[in-house]
């Protein structure tokens, strides 16, 4: 009988032996055993086509817009190639795409072009594959439901004090700018529909939940800008002259904002520290 | 090796189960026919890690089931076999999840998930040696101690297994219940995937395994490739596993079992007449009766040419 490898060891040659793209060239029966109907290095290949196919079927369930759009063979080149470069380091597969929308820019034939010589529809498919992971992160990520975070129902407070407070902004809003109306096509797959590719246009998007429901709003882009800097941290007067509004503008919108649940409040200032004493 | 008769096992398990009676997975598809229609289940199994960081839907559903009935946790990633650093992280997740849904016992798999901080999301095999033994053992303490409850672990299907093996897989499971004070989740099915996957016989595994140390029997459906088999449970459990569940129930007495189905999932009553099955091979009475007349009708393998 071999004597057995060392428990790390072991475990590192059988993790590299099933993610890599080509079998082990070390002969598997060193590590492995046969079986009466199959050798070492079958039994390994279970392994190794069970790994890609389980993570290619989670990553089909995460991206059911991107699959309709590329068709199910490229989406598949594109989520194999995807999870031979990044392997997961997460307990949970929801996760398993953190990295793909980062990944798929990143190796974009044209990355060394300027922008505007850049292929629209790789934008497209880009811009959805973000889309649909925001998506995933809303639907299942903290909200307001049942949390006891209030609704902001009262009038809002005179302009100079609300000015330099930060806004809390609902946990589960964020705030996308797109190159095409990505999250209709996604509404439209969701329904079971064969929609026509998104036509190419500036989107800027607001994705929030309500009673569990998430809700993608098209907004005005300076809009997004204020919601952007304001889930950045900044003070509303900040926050505004980024967007590039007046006060009085930026006030009537977090009017809007707090009816529709997306604004709830005003962070309250931070209490100074006092030393506990001895 | 014990092969002999066994008694059906006494009531010393690591956690009290033999109230629960028969449960399902509980699964996304089946959460809007659970909460309409508040059917006749006696208890749900959920995936862990669907769950510890939900704030959405799946968790709101997850809350309001968990107020009518018993839930119990099992994981997937726990990864409790690895030579990584332990995730305490994720068990702070596991333990507050199993705390908020007043979890009846939490399992997992006796397999690692990945090592280098990967995690390959499959149930790799474990080396069947001391010196895994020993790692394994170790951890379990630490998890229980962590959790504040003890752990229940399952013995996954495997495909493949290291050389060198000191030990059979059930002598490794024994051991490792006695020596960590763990539970132990039969899944009957995966036994019998196991025992044609590498030429053991299915019924020696269920009668030398320490039935006192049986917290709960998973059954589920696989796929027969014709030179091995494959853990799908995506259709009903084949009629050999069926008779193993048999057997097992007879030497461990009344064990919680649930019904796993995640692929091809179907209507939540046909998931039920399917559990339903289970109480024809647990109603009778007689355990010992039944223990002794199983010896004579051993569980069939699929015969194979070549």
């Amino acid at each position: 009988m071999a004597s057995p490898p060392a428990l790390a060891e072991a475990q590192r040659w059988l993790q590299h032996a099933v993610l890599a793209q080509h079998p082990p060239s070390q002969p598997v029966e060193d590590m492995l055993t046969a079986s009466s109907r199959l050798g070492a290095a079958q039994r390994l290949g279970v392994y190794r086509r069970g790994y890609r196919l389980r993570l290619l079927q989670a990553m089909r369930g995460l991206h059911p817009g991107l699959r309709a759009l590329l068709g199910p063979e490229l989406f598949d080149d594109f989520a194999l190639d995807y999870l031979d470069a990044c392997p997961s380091g997460s307990y949970t597969l929801q996760r398993l795409d953190e990295r793909f929308a980062g990944h798929l820019a990143a190796g974009r034939p044209d990355r060394e072009q300027p922008v505007r010589l850049r292929e629209t529809w790789i934008d497209v498919m880009i811009d959805l594959a973000r889309y649909e992971r925001v998506f995933a992160e809303v639907y299942d990520g903290p909200g307001t439901e049942g949390t006891g975070i209030p609704t902001w129902t009262g009038p809002l407070e005179s302009a100079p004090e609300l000015l330099g407070r930060r806004v809390l902004l609902a946990p589960c809003l964020r705030v996308l700018r797109l190159c095409a109306p990505v999250h209709t096509y996604l509404a439209a797959v969701r329904r079971g529909r064969r929609p026509e590719p998104p036509a190419p246009r500036p989107v800027w998007l607001a994705v929030s939940r309500r009673d569990y429901v998430v809700t993608a709003t098209e907004i005005a882009s300076d809009s997004y800008q204020f919601l952007a800097a304001l889930l950045g941290g900044a003070a509303v007067r900040v926050a505004a002259v980024e967007a590039g509004m007046d006060t009085a503008d930026a006030v009537n919108r977090l009017r809007g904002w707090a009816a529709n649940g997306w604004a709830r409040g005003l962070a309250r200032a931070q209490p100074f520290a006092v030393p506990a004493s001895a | 090796m014990s092969s002999g008769h066994h008694p059906p096992a006494a009531r010393s398990r690591p956690v009290p189960a033999a109230d629960l009676g028969l449960g399902v997975g509980l699964r996304s598809p089946h959460f809007a026919h659970v909460l309409s229609h508040w059917p006749e289940v006696e208890w749900f199994e959920i995936i862990s890690e669907n769950f510890m960081d939900s704030g959405g839907y799946p968790r709101h559903a997850l809350d309001r089931i968990a107020e009518r009935y018993p839930i119990v946790m099992h994981g997937v990633s726990l990864s409790v076999g690895s030579t990584d650093p332990l995730d305490f992280g994720y068990l702070d997740r596991l333990r507050r999840l199993a705390d908020a849904t007043r979890a009846r016992w939490v399992s997992d798999h006796v397999c690692w998930t990945g090592v280098a901080g990967l995690n390959t999301h499959d149930l790799l095999p474990v080396p069947f040696t001391e010196e895994s033994l020993a790692h394994v053992v170790r951890r379990v303490k630490v998890v229980q101690d962590v959790l504040e409850r003890p752990l229940v672990l399952e013995n996954p299907s495997t495909y493949a297994a290291f050389s060198g093996a000191a030990m059979s897989e059930w002598e490794f499971l024994a051991r490792l219940a006695t020596e960590s004070g763990c539970g132990l989740l039969l899944d009957v099915n995966n036994v019998y995937v196991s025992a044609f996957n590498h030429d053991f016989d299915p019924e020696e595994y269920v009668r030398a395994l320490p039935h006192d140390r049986v917290v709960q029997i998973h059954l589920a459906g696989h796929s027969d490739m014709g030179t091995h088999i494959v853990d799908t449970h995506d259709q009903p459990v084949a009629e050999p596993v069926w008779r193993l569940y048999e057997l097992a129930t007879s030497l461990t007495g009344p064990v919680p079992t649930l019904l796993e189905w995640d692929d091809h999932i179907p209507q939540f009553p046909e998931l039920l007449a399917e559990l339903d099955k289970a109480r024809r091979y647990t109603a009778v009475s007689d355990a010992e009766a039944r223990a002794e007349s199983r010896t004579a009708v051993p569980v069939a393998m699929p015969v194979r040419c070549g």
